[in-house]
């Protein structure tokens, strides 16, 4: 296990201490996994709300972003509860 | 090199609880993705329909379901 050994923002040689790597994994993981959730938000939402793209964002669309956002942060909840806390 | 506060018990710990943590994750992503196409198919609303509710919820369920059958297929095959 010494994927891990070399810190990204490290001075010279020390080794961050476990708390300090701790905290740079957690945010590091944080930040993939915004990333990639915006990402798919991106995408999904383009493909639901701006079918004919024209020489700006019509109203239309832009709320269309709006909602499709926000239903797409419901569904994640819905399918997380799905998954994990609903009776099977 | 030094490694040995890299490898305490509690770093390991961590780290396999981080792994799990980042699986349940890409899952949850996974099916949000499979499913919204499945299930929203208008634009999406307001509101979720009652029914986009719980064909999501369904469709989140079957897909576990039927990895489970997919996985004991491939395991009866060896």
């Amino acid at each position: 296990m010494d994927s891990f050994s070399s810190p990204s923002s490290g001075s010279s040689t020390s080794q961050p201490s476990p708390e300090v790597f701790m905290d740079q994994l957690k945010t590091q993981l944080a930040q993939a996994y915004a990333e990639e959730f915006l990402e798919t938000v991106r995408g999904k939402c383009f493909t639901k709300c701006v079918t004919k793209p024209g020489s700006s964002l019509s109203g239309g669309e832009s709320s269309c972003v709006s909602r499709c956002v926000d239903r797409y942060i419901e569904a994640t909840g819905i399918i997380s509860r799905a998954l994990f806390s609903s009776p099977r | 090199m030094d490694s040995s506060a890299l490898n305490s018990a509690d770093l390991q710990r961590f780290i396999e609880q981080e792994k799990q943590k980042a699986m349940v994750n890409e899952m949850v992503a996974k099916l949000t993705d499979v499913c919204w196409d499945k299930c929203i198919t208008g634009t999406p609303g307001s509101k979720f329909s009652s029914g986009e509710t719980t064909c999501l919820t369904y469709c989140a369920q079957r897909y576990m379901d039927m990895s489970m059958m997919i996985m004991k297929r491939f395991q009866s095959m060896q």
